[in-house]
């Protein structure tokens, strides 16, 4: 038996999140059962991987990652993070938790919100301030540092969030929406982020209706309705379509096209799919701006910098 | 045990700080200041009794408007944060939940205390400001302190230019500037009251007010306290309507508690229960002492600390409980 221990051991190391029949159910006022968000979800999230959680408003992703953070109580089943229950201080010292809406105090300016989050880890005044300048620089608010975040766009104080979940370099980060509300500049920034912190060995748990973002960044992904796990799996082989397949070659001269086509059509018995690739709007959009952003002035909202904290470069996992 | 402390004054700095940025809460202060301060300015009320008029309306001001602050720094503090979500994204960090509460009373304690503060000097140089007769060459003259009247009630306005001024050139947040400056300047007020005497004549180094009446606004704050400390249990679970109507129907209660109940206490269980549960605000309403140049007795004091202490740990507990099983959404 003391074989099986130990692959359990191995198992939960390589483990960062677990449920197993997760279930929540809302009561009234009266403890009647008013809505049942999760229904029997098991989630398994290895170490290092973007995992996206997916589903309409509705489906139970928000409450499945509130339960996670031990905001709230599972009515049924169980939820492990990083090996621990998770309500357990422990667990929530190596947790970064960027909230579905931007949801911070209205009367502080930034720096003052890193800094409260950031004495709420034990970690030095000096290695704090640091990180709190260089998480300003990253998310480009050092300009607006000194105004209420209340005052701030969504998208401003988005990048605030975020910023506030990263200041105790996590080693899960949770983020519910992260792009909502972002400009493409800041999606991009967000998504390349998160692929740097994974490839820094960080696991991520992500929820998002914007599914190209997730596609854009995901290792697997699990998709939710009325609580339920409807599919779950690496995107690519969710995705793949093995009875299709697509060649992608430089022009061709139209002799040498005609020719190709003709022995396709004889080949397939219909009349193949030919087109030119495009760019996608996202790259378009980002080349276009970056031209702005070189003849402009200081910016009024957030400005970018496309700069990683350095102490998120540091030490991999 | 370090590192708890370091959080817990984290949270109660955070919850002060964001309170007294709150535009309402500046404006409650002033309001008090400014009552209190014309109070013996506008009064036509004479009998000799104008002095006894200012320190209690004093204190009557600072336990209505002390109320409201009370119950609306309890309400943002833990109502707003509850619906707004900022309570989950800060409880997503190694913060226990008990320690979270804690804190967040104390944060509301700290402004309570702040009011309290601006309020009791308030009703003291309300009530050196109050007309009374005084030798003058030879003479009874009925002189009312105007100079003091003035810088008392000048103060909030004088504040909150200041803090426009600082706000404009160095970007300071205007309410927090302000709530501090009025601190500021009403102390001040009573600093300068020690150099001049009622006609207005250097007379340096002599408070020439009732001192008195500071252990009656001690009690009116630690009535207050217990109040932010029920608005503050109920917001663990209900909203700012439900917390605010509870809070105020409990507040009545109390008031009445020695007469609704504590004349039946010997002959009914259930009448002794309600007299012992509910907070009695009677132990915090002294200004009888004060009538005739009476002070409030030590032993008073004491036995009301004690009473205070007890229903506080009380609430306090009950508070922690029920956060505890709330659920953050």
């Amino acid at each position: 038996m003391p074989g099986i221990g130990k692959d359990m051991n191995e198992r939960s190391d390589h483990i960062a999140l677990r449920t197993e029949k997760l279930v929540k159910v809302f009561r009234d006022f009266w403890r009647r059962p008013k809505a049942r968000a999760v229904d029997g979800v098991d989630l398994e999230i290895r170490r290092g991987e973007i995992f996206g959680l997916l589903g309409p408003n509705g489906s139970g992703k928000s409450t499945t990652i509130k339960v996670l953070l031990g905001l709230l109580r599972p009515s049924s089943g169980t939820a492990e993070v990083l090996g621990f229950p998770p309500r357990a201080i422990a667990a929530k010292a190596m947790i970064g938790y960027l909230p579905e809406e931007s949801r911070l105090y209205d009367y502080l300016t930034p720096r003052e919100t890193l800094e409260f989050y950031g004495r709420l880890f034990d970690f030095d005044r000096r290695a704090r301030a640091e990180r709190i300048e260089q998480l300003l620089e990253m998310v480009g608010l050092s300009h607006a540092a000194h105004r209420c975040v209340g005052e701030f766009s969504k998208g401003m104080a988005r990048r605030v969030g975020l910023a506030q979940a990263l200041v105790n370099d996590p080693r899960l980060l949770i983020l519910d929406e992260p792009t909502s509300g972002l400009d493409p500049i800041g999606r991009r920034q967000v998504k390349d982020l998160l692929l740097a912190l994974a490839k820094r060995g960080k696991t991520i748990l992500l929820s998002s209706h914007l599914l190209a973002d997730v596609e854009d960044v995901c290792d697997r992904v699990a998709i939710l309705y009325n609580g339920r796990i409807r599919a779950q799996g690496s995107i690519s082989r969710l995705l793949e379509r093995r009875d299709h397949v697509r060649f992608t070659v430089p022009a061709l001269p139209p002799d040498a096209m005609k020719d190709l086509l003709a022995r396709l059509r004889q080949a397939v018995g219909s009349e193949p799919w030919v087109d030119h690739p495009s760019r996608n709007l996202e790259q378009f959009f980002l080349e276009v701006v970056e031209q702005a952003h070189q003849a402009a002035d200081v910016p009024s909202g957030a400005a970018t910098t496309g700069k990683l904290a350095d102490f998120l470069t540091e030490n991999p996992e | 045990m370090m590192f708890l402390l370091k959080q817990f004054l984290a949270l109660t700095g955070l919850t002060a700080m964001e309170t007294m940025r709150r535009p309402l809460c500046v404006l409650l202060t002033a309001s008090a200041v400014v009552s209190v301060a014309l109070i013996p300015l506008v009064t036509v009320y004479q009998f000799g009794e104008k002095g006894r008029l200012a320190r209690d309306s004093g204190l009557a001001v600072h336990f209505v408007i002390g109320l409201i602050v009370a119950a609306y720094a309890a309400c943002s503090a833990l109502t707003r944060e509850l619906r707004d979500g900022t309570a989950a994204a800060a409880l997503s960090k190694p913060v226990g939940r008990t320690l979270f509460f804690l804190a967040k009373f104390a944060g509301v304690a700290a402004i309570v205390l702040a009011f309290s503060a601006c309020a009791t000097v308030a009703t003291l140089l309300a009530e050196r400001v109050a007309e009374r007769y005084v030798e003058f060459e030879a003479s009874t003259l009925c002189v009312t302190d105007i100079r003091t009247g003035i810088a008392l009630a000048g103060a909030p306005f004088l504040a909150y230019l200041l803090a426009g001024i600082v706000n404009y050139r160095s970007r300071r947040p205007f309410q927090s500037t302000a709530f501090g400056l009025m601190a500021l300047l009403v102390g001040l007020a009573l600093l300068s009251s020690a150099l001049f005497d009622r006609m207005g004549r250097w007379a340096p180094f002599e408070f020439r007010v009732a001192w008195r009446i500071v252990p009656a606004g001690l009690l009116v704050t630690l009535g207050l306290l217990i109040f932010a400390a029920l608005a503050l249990g109920f917001s663990t679970r209900l909203n700012t309507i439900t917390t605010l109507t509870l809070c105020g129907a409990l507040f009545v209660t109390g008031l009445m508690s020695d007469y609704w109940f504590g004349k039946y206490a010997g002959d009914s269980v259930s009448a002794l229960a309600a007299h012992r549960l509910v907070p009695n605000w009677q132990h915090f309403w002294v200004s009888d002492f004060l009538a005739g140049g009476g002070a409030v007795p030590a032993q008073y004091l004491a036995r009301a600390g004690g009473y205070w202490l007890v229903c506080l740990t009380g609430i306090l507990l009950l508070g922690v409980v029920s956060f505890r099983h709330t659920e953050v959404n």
